[in-house]
């Protein structure tokens, strides 16, 4: 007796559920930064050793290696180092209301932040153009206190 | 160390949105038969293999283990690499460590993906998800944009940052992107192992919208199913097994701050800066003995998921001026009959099976000096010096091959 090859060829549906990991973060940076937008200002770490300033702060310089505390402040007004005009959302589909959204360098950082600028004609969006920062009425600690960014 | 070179490539038949045909070790075979058939090597020949993909894209932890057999690895030393879009090269470069270290005299290195039996964004999303979830409990908007953030530039995530930063640097401009784009898909249509095999216009790109200025859905590339498998030898066995053979001259690895998606440490930069290219590049070329790239290097093949990136991979790795990959563009010279033809295969922009993918750089350029090329693609002119290159991880992780017809030593 032999085995007949058949044409039967099967799909399973697989699943992997990621939200049963739990994943352990420094987040005292984070922490840092939330609690200084509770009183709309933007507090970063310093690094003592090249003046590097990261916002929001890690515990050590990723250039120097050295663990760094000092606590900056740095402003709420920045500059727009690139931006993208999303014109279709994360699944490709189009969407009806352009968002400008923009890298920005706030004034005092070294790092970067990612925000959503109004208040302009994306077609007049530039690198280098100044914005700032438009925050919620009453803050609570989160990065969601910043409503948004607009042209200065 | 010993001379190391690619003797023969094996593809699957075909690179396409989706194989319902094969299984994924039934596609792997599929490449690993190929390679054998064109090097009339059998398993037997084999000292050692690497493996690489992608484990998120197919959500599969150990798909070396499932496929071993397939993968023709029982009773052998079987090292498995998993790397970001440079898992291919990274491949292929342990496969090259694994002979020139005078360890294993010839390594077979196989990458694959297929992309249709996952999802793609899910599988992008596994690169973050730690900083993703912690980033969430902290109030941040993850897909909305409101707030301060470390996400955005819609689904094509900070590549739309980085071309519009390259653009501003560079003076190109986005029609360039849409140039490129064309070229790129024109060739692509030569090339039987190609997935978007059709000629292409510039106007055939500017009719496809945008996803995010200054990125078209035109610009940006496929997923793909299928598989690459490359054969390397050491400089006697290639005497003995090989009738023709591209030389692993310059191989370079590259890494820098994330440039996106870590915004816990602060580590959001500039997409396009790319220190780590250059980094990469420098030591291949050091290696392989190039002084001056502009001028020894015949043909470029670049890892693009996206169309500007071939523009901008040319300035950051030295092949030419910053500022000037587009001027090359316009003049011709990076079309397959040009001064540096630049993804004559069509590029990761046009086939792209993600663990493959940085492979098939390296693999084309071996094809082109060897002169195998299947296809319409061959570059015409002799091919001396042939430099590939691979990106990946958060913006910051690069690898280069420098290939070439003869052994050369810096």
């Amino acid at each position: 007796m032999t085995f007949e090859m058949g044409e039967e060829t099967r799909i399973v549906q697989g699943m992997w559920d990621i939200s049963t990991y739990q994943y352990m973060i420094d987040g005292r940076g984070m922490k840092l930064l939330v609690d200084s937008m509770k009183e709309k200002k933007i507090r970063g770490i310093k690094c003592s050793n090249c003046g590097t300033v990261y916002v929001p702060g890690p515990t050590f310089c990723r250039k120097c290696y050295i663990d760094c505390d000092e606590v900056v402040e740095v402003q709420d007004t920045g500059e727009v180092m690139s931006f993208a005009v999303e014109m279709a959302d994360v699944r490709g589909n189009p969407v009806e209301d352009y968002k400008l959204t923009a890298m920005i360098k706030l004034d005092g950082a070294d790092t970067w932040i990612i925000g959503t600028i109004t208040g302009i004609d994306w077609k007049d969006a530039r690198i280098g153009m100044r914005v700032k920062t438009i925050w919620v009425d009453e803050p609570v600690g989160s990065l969601s206190d910043i409503d948004r960014f607009e042209a200065i | 160390m010993r001379d190391v070179g690619i003797i023969g490539v094996g593809y699957t038949p075909v690179f396409v949105s989706k194989r319902k045909d094969v299984n994924i070790s039934e596609m792997i075979s599929e490449a690993v038969d190929a390679a054998f058939r064109n090097t009339n090597l059998t398993p037997d020949d084999i000292d050692a293999i690497t493996y690489g993909n992608m484990e998120t894209f197919e959500g599969m932890n150990m798909p070396h283990l499932w496929g071993a057999d397939h993968c023709r690895a029982i009773d052998k030393p079987y090292m498995r690499i998993a790397t970001g879009g440079t898992t291919g090269m990274s491949t292929l470069h342990s496969a090259y460590y694994h002979v020139a270290s005078g360890m294993h005299d010839v390594v077979m290195a196989i990458t694959w993906e297929k992309q249709s039996e996952g999802d793609s964004q899910v599988g992008l999303g596994g690169i973050v998800m730690p900083e993703a979830v912690c980033m969430a409990q902290f109030g941040m908007d993850l897909f909305g944009g409101k707030g301060m953030g470390a996400m955005g530039g819609g689904s094509t995530g900070a590549a739309a940052y980085q071309a519009t930063s390259y653009l501003h640097h560079s003076g190109a401009s986005p029609e360039h992107i849409d140039k490129m784009a064309a070229l790129e898909r024109s060739n692509a249509a030569l090339n039987p192992y190609a997935h978007l095999r059709k000629k292409t216009t510039v106007e055939d790109i500017q009719a496809t919208p945008f996803i995010a200025w200054p990125l078209r859905f035109g610009h940006t590339c496929p997923t793909s199913d299928g598989a690459t498998v490359v054969i390397v030898a050491s400089g006697d066995k290639v005497e003995k097994l090989a009738d023709s053979v591209a030389w692993i001259n310059g191989v370079g690895c590259g890494t820098s701050d994330p440039a996106t998606g870590n915004f816990i440490e602060g580590q959001i930069t500039d997409p396009a800066e790319q220190e780590a290219a250059k980094m990469a590049a420098a030591k291949a070329f050091a290696m392989a003995g190039i002084k001056d790239p502009k001028k020894e290097i015949d043909m470029a093949e670049m890892y693009n998921g996206f169309a500007h990136q071939s523009l901008m991979w040319l300035e950051k790795l030295g092949l030419c001026d910053e500022g000037q990959a587009h001027v090359m563009l316009d003049r011709g010279a990076l079309n397959i009959d040009g001064e540096l033809p630049t993804n004559a295969s069509g590029g990761v922009f046009s086939t792209n099976a993600i663990g493959a993918s940085a492979m098939n750089r390296p693999a084309e350029c071996a094809l082109q000096i060897m002169r195998k090329i299947e296809g319409g693609h061959q570059i015409p002119k002799k091919i001396k010096n042939a430099v590939s290159h691979g990106w990946g991880g958060m913006f910051q992780y690069v690898t280069v091959t420098v290939l070439g017809d003869e052994p050369r030593h810096g």
